[in-house]
C-alpha cells in the first residue's frame, strides 16, 4: 500500500464566475475579484433576492462536440468542461492501456435538482406517457461524472458523492483512498454545482441566502454583519495521481496530497452541528500529515456568511489554533457552490501553493470572531501547507491537507 | 491488512421485514409485487411494483416524530434498526468505538421532490420549509448517524443502480485502512414516480412480472427498499463473540464510458475481473453469483455474456441466480439487499432461486436456478451489480474461516 504523501496534484481545471481555467481563477482570486451579478438563468420575480454567482459566458461548444450537447444538462456540461481544461493541464492522456487504471470520484448532491424535478413536472402536467425518455438519464445524481467517463473514455471507475457542503473534500479523500489501495494510478477528483430555480428556491425559503430580509446581499464570512450566503454554480476538477506514475510520464505536480480526515458529528437534532466533529478532523488530519500546527501556511475556510456554519467553523479554529494561522474564505468572491466548494477550494488552495499568495476574504470588514482572517490578499508569500475544511449542517466535517513539493 | 467480517442483517423489502421473514419468504420463492398504491399509475403502461406494503416504523423507533424523516431515511433507520439488533450491538457500544457509515442511493430523497413539485404546481406560495430540509441526498445516512451516535466517517454514494456494492465496498475499506472499526454500511431507495415514469418511458418495465433470464422477459420490476449491514473488523468481533455471516474479501468497480443506458459487456467483464483479483481467488472459486438480473432484455444478455468471457468453460456449472424476480429492482438498495442474500445463503449453504422462469434464452443459457431454492454450500459468492452511467460494482463474499 503507498502512502498518502506519494499522492500528487497534477492538473487543474475550474469553470467559475470569477474564472475559467486555472489561470484566470488564481488571477482573480489574487485581485479579490467577485463573481456576484443577476440572474439570468431563471425569472427571479418570485425572490427578493436577484443576485447570484452565475458563469455568465460559459460556451460549451469550447468542450463539448455540437452533437453530444442536446441532452446533456447544466450540471454536466460544466463538469464536462472542468475535466477537459484537468486533462490538458495535466497533459494526460487517455489511452486503451491506461484507462482502467484512471478513475473519476465527484461530488454532486442534488445532482441536477432542476433535472429531477423538470421531468417530474413534465409527467404531472403533460402525463407520464408524454414524458420525454432522452432526459429520464439526467436525473440519476451520477449523470455529471458518469457523462466525463463516457466523454474521455475513462473505464477504471466512476464514483459520485453526495455529502453535501463535504462533497468534493470527501471526493478527494476517497479518490486518494483508491490511489492507495492500488486500484488507480489517476483519478480525476471534482465537484460540480448549477445554479437553478429549484436549488435556489430552497436556499431562500430557508432563510440562508444574504439579502432575504431586504438588505444589499453582500457575502462577509465571520463579520458582525453578515445575513447569509450567496448561492453560486462552478465545476472543478483535480488531476490526482501517484507519484511514481507522475515521475513516469514527467509531469508537473502543483502540489502534495499530505493528510486527511473525515468525521460525522452526532449532536442531535437540528440542522446544525456543534464543532466537535470539525474539531475531529481537523486534529486528525494535523496528526496522519505528521506536521506541527505551526506549519499551516492558511486555512481554506468553508465560511459562507451563513450565521450559524461561520460562528461554529470559527470558534472551532480558535480552539484549535488561537489567532495564529492565517484563515481565508474564496466564498467571499465565488459564493457558495456547495457540492462544488471543496473542489474550488483545493483548486484555489494549490494556486497559493504554486504561486505563493494567500488570497483575501474580500467583503468582510468587521470580524465577529477573534481569528486571523485574511482580509487583504498577501502576495510573495511561501505556502508549504494548506488546511483545507468543509462542514456540513447534516453532521459531516471534512479537512484536507495539501502541500508543497 | 486488517479482516472485514459481516456482522449484522437488516432489510426492509416488498418480501419481508427482518432477515427471517425475508430469508424464508426469498427461499419459498415468493413474489413481493402488487398494484402500485404510492401514486396513481393509471396513466402509465404499467400498474405493479415492489412497495413495502406494512412499514411500522414505531415499532423500530417508539415515540420519534415520524413527519421529519423522508421515506428514504425511514426505510434507513429501519433496516440500520434491524442489522444493530442483529448483530447485538447497542448505542454505547457505537459511542465507544470509531463507527462510519457508507450509504448508498439512486435518488435520494427524491419522494420529497415530488410531493414540493405537485404542492407547488397547485400552489406556488405553499409552504415548503420543512420539506426542503429533507431534500439533501445525504440527509438519510445524517439521520442513521445522530440516531446511533455515529462519530467516524461519513459517506454516502449515488451511483444508482450499484450503490449499495460501493458503500459495502467503502466500508470494507475504511476498515482495512484502520479509520473506523465498526461500519454500517447499505442502500436506501424509496419507490420513486419518477423512476417509475423513466423506466416506463423507456419500455423497461414489465407488466405482469419479473423473469430475468427468460427468453420471453419483458422487463424490470420498480420496487423499494432498504438493505444494511454491520462490517466489522475481524478481531473487534471475535473479542465480543459475534455472530459471523462471511468475510468480505474484496471488490471491484469499472465504469463502462459508452452509454448511460446500455449496458457494456467490456464493462461488465473488467468489474468481475477486478473483484476476483482483488479477493486473490480465480473464476474456479466462485461458487455462486448473485446476478444484477433485472429482467431487462440488455441487461440479461449483457451479463450472462461477460459471465461466459469471465468463466469460460465453466460458466454453465455456476448457480447464477436474480433475487429481483422476487422483489423487484430497489434501485440503491438492490445490491445491498443482495449482498445479504448472499450472506445468508453462504450462511445456510442454501441459493435462492430466480422466480417466474418458463421459457429458456440461447443467450442466457447459465444456470439461473430456476424457481427452487438449491442446497449448495458456498465458499466464495460474487454479488454482481450495475447502474446507469455504466458504474459497476461486484463484491465478493467468503464463507468465514478464522
Amino acid at each position: 500500500m503507498s502512502e498518502i504523501n506519494n499522492i500528487l496534484i497534477t492538473g487543474i481545471g475550474v469553470i467559475s464566475p470569477i474564472g475559467e481555467g486555472k489561470d484566470e481563477y488564481w488571477g482573480a482570486l489574487r485581485t479579490g475579484r467577485s463573481g456576484f451579478r443577476e440572474i439570468t438563468l431563471f425569472d427571479t420575480s418570485d425572490f427578493n433576492v436577484k443576485i447570484g454567482g452565475e458563469i455568465t459566458d460559459f460556451d460549451p461548444l469550447k468542450y463539448i462536440h455540437k452533437r453530444h450537447l442536446r441532452v446533456l444538462d447544466r450540471s454536466t456540461r460544466l463538469l464536462i468542461a472542468a475535466a477537459r481544461l484537468s486533462l490538458e493541464d495535466a497533459g494526460l492522456t487517455i489511452t486503451d492501456e491506461n484507462t482502467y487504471s484512471i478513475g473519476v470520484s465527484a461530488g454532486a448532491t442534488f445532482g441536477s435538482l432542476h433535472s429531477i424535478s423538470q421531468f417530474d413536472r413534465e409527467g404531472l402536467i403533460e402525463g407520464p406517457k408524454y414524458v420525454n425518455p432522452s432526459f429520464f438519464p439526467n436525473t440519476v445524481i451520477n449523470s455529471p461524472a458518469s457523462q466525463v467517463s463516457i466523454m474521455f473514455k475513462i473505464k477504471g471507475f466512476n464514483t459520485t458523492i453526495s455529502t453535501g457542503f463535504c462533497a468534493s473534500l470527501d471526493a478527494l479523500i476517497y479518490a486518494a483512498d483508491f490511489i492507495r489501495l492500488g486500484r488507480a494510478d489517476v483519478v480525476l477528483v471534482g465537484g460540480v454545482e448549477e445554479l437553478c430555480e429549484e436549488t435556489f428556491m430552497g436556499f431562500y425559503r430557508l432563510g440562508l441566502l444574504s439579502g432575504s430580509k431586504g438588505s444589499p446581499p453582500g457575502c462577509k464570512p465571520y463579520d458582525k454583519n453578515r445575513d447569509g450566503l450567496i448561492l453560486s454554480e462552478a465545476a472543478s476538477v483535480l488531476v490526482l495521481e501517484s507519484e511514481e506514475h507522475a515521475r513516469k510520464r514527467d509531469a508537473q505536480p502543483y502540489a502534495r496530497i499530505l493528510s486527511y480526515s473525515n468525521a460525522f458529528c452526532p449532536q442531535k437534532p437540528g440542522m446544525f452541528t456543534s464543532g466537535d466533529g470539525l474539531k475531529k478532523a481537523i486534529i486528525q488530519a494535523i496528526e496522519r500529515a505528521s506536521i506541527d500546527y505551526e506549519d499551516i501556511g492558511f486555512i481554506s475556510s468553508c465560511a459562507n456568511g451563513g450565521i450559524e456554519l461561520d460562528k461554529m467553523e470559527a470558534e472551532t479554529i480558535a480552539e484549535i489554533f488561537g489567532n495564529k494561522i492565517p484563515a481565508s474564505s474564496i466564498k467571499s468572491m465565488i459564493g457558495e457552490t456547495y457540492s462544488a466548494s471543496g473542489a474550488m477550494a483545493l483548486s484555489a488552495a494549490t494556486g497559493a501553493i504554486h504561486l505563493g499568495f494567500i488570497p483575501a476574504t474580500v467583503n468582510t470588514e468587521e470580524p465577529e470572531y477573534p481569528i486571523n482572517i485574511i482580509k487583504e490578499g498577501i502576495e510573495n508569500v511561501e505556502i508549504h501547507n494548506v488546511l483545507v475544511v468543509s462542514s456540513d449542517p447534516y453532521g459531516n466535517n471534512s479537512a484536507v491537507i495539501i502541500g508543497n513539493i | 491488512m486488517r479482516r472485514v467480517v459481516i456482522t449484522g442483517l437488516g432489510v426492509v423489502s416488498s418480501i419481508g421485514i427482518g432477515k427471517e421473514e425475508f430469508w424464508q419468504n426469498l427461499t419459498a420463492g415468493k413474489s413481493g409485487i402488487s398494484p402500485v398504491s404510492s401514486f396513481d399509475t393509471s396513466e402509465h403502461f404499467t400498474h405493479l411494483g415492489g412497495e413495502v406494503k406494512e412499514f411500522l416504523f414505531d415499532k423500530y423507533y417508539p415515540g420519534i416524530k415520524q413527519n421529519s424523516f423522508s421515506r428514504a431515511s425511514m426505510l434507513g433507520l429501519t433496516a440500520t434498526r434491524l442489522a444493530l439488533n442483529d448483530a447485538d450491538i447497542t448505542n454505547s457500544t457505537l459511542q465507544e468505538i470509531e463507527a462510519g457509515i457508507c450509504m448508498g442511493t439512486t435518488l435520494g430523497s427524491v419522494q420529497v421532490v415530488e410531493i414540493i413539485d405537485e404542492l407547488l404546481l397547485k400552489n406556488k406560495n405553499h409552504n415548503i420549509d420543512n420539506l426542503i430540509c429533507l431534500v439533501p441526498t445525504h440527509s438519510t445516512p445524517s439521520d442513521i448517524g445522530k440516531i446511533n451516535d455515529l462519530n467516524g466517517s461519513f459517506m454516502m454514494f449515488s451511483t444508482a443502480c450499484a450503490a449499495g456494492n460501493y458503500a459495502i465496498g467503502y466500508g470494507f475499506d475504511l476498515i482495512r485502512l484502520q479509520r473506523i472499526d465498526i461500519a454500517i454500511v447499505g442502500g436506501v431507495d424509496p419507490f420513486s414516480k419518477v423512476a417509475f415514469t423513466g423506466f416506463n418511458q423507456f419500455k423497461a418495465v414489465a407488466p405482469e412480472r419479473c423473469q430475468p433470464f427468460d427468453k420471453n422477459r419483458k422487463g424490470m420490476m420498480v420496487a423499494e427498499g432498504a438493505g444494511v449491514l454491520i462490517l466489522e473488523e475481524l478481531e473487534h468481533a471475535l473479542q465480543r463473540g459475534a455472530n459471523i455471516y462471511a468475510e468480505i474479501v474484496g471488490y471491484g468497480l469499472s465504469c463502462d464510458a459508452k452509454h448511460m443506458t446500455s449496458p457494456s459487456v467490456e464493462g461488465i467483464v473488467q468489474c468481475m475481473k477486478k473483484a476476483l483479483k482483488e479477493a486473490g481467488i480465480s473464476p474456479l472459486d466462485v461458487d455462486y453469483i448473485s446476478a444484477h438480473g433485472t429482467g431487462t432484455p440488455a441487461n440479461d444478455r449483457a451479463e450472462c455474456a461477460a459471465i461466459k468471457e469471465v468463466f469460460g468453460e465453466r460458466y454453465m456449472g455456476i448457480p447464477v441466480s436474480s433475487i429481483k424476480s422476487m422483489l423487484g429492482h430497489t434501485m440503491g438498495a438492490a445490491s445491498a439487499i443482495e449482498a445479504i442474500a448472499c450472506s445468508l445463503a453462504i450462511k445456510h449453504s442454501i441459493i435462492p432461486p430466480t422466480i417466474n422462469f418458463e421459457t429458456p434464452d440461447p443467450e442466457c443459457d447459465i444456470d439461473c436456478v430456476p424457481n427452487r431454492a438449491r442446497k449448495h454450500e458456498i465458499n466464495y459468492a460474487l454479488n454482481n451489480s450495475y447502474a446507469f452511467g455504466g458504474n459497476n460494482a461486484s463484491l465478493v463474499l467468503k464463507r468465514f474461516i478464522e
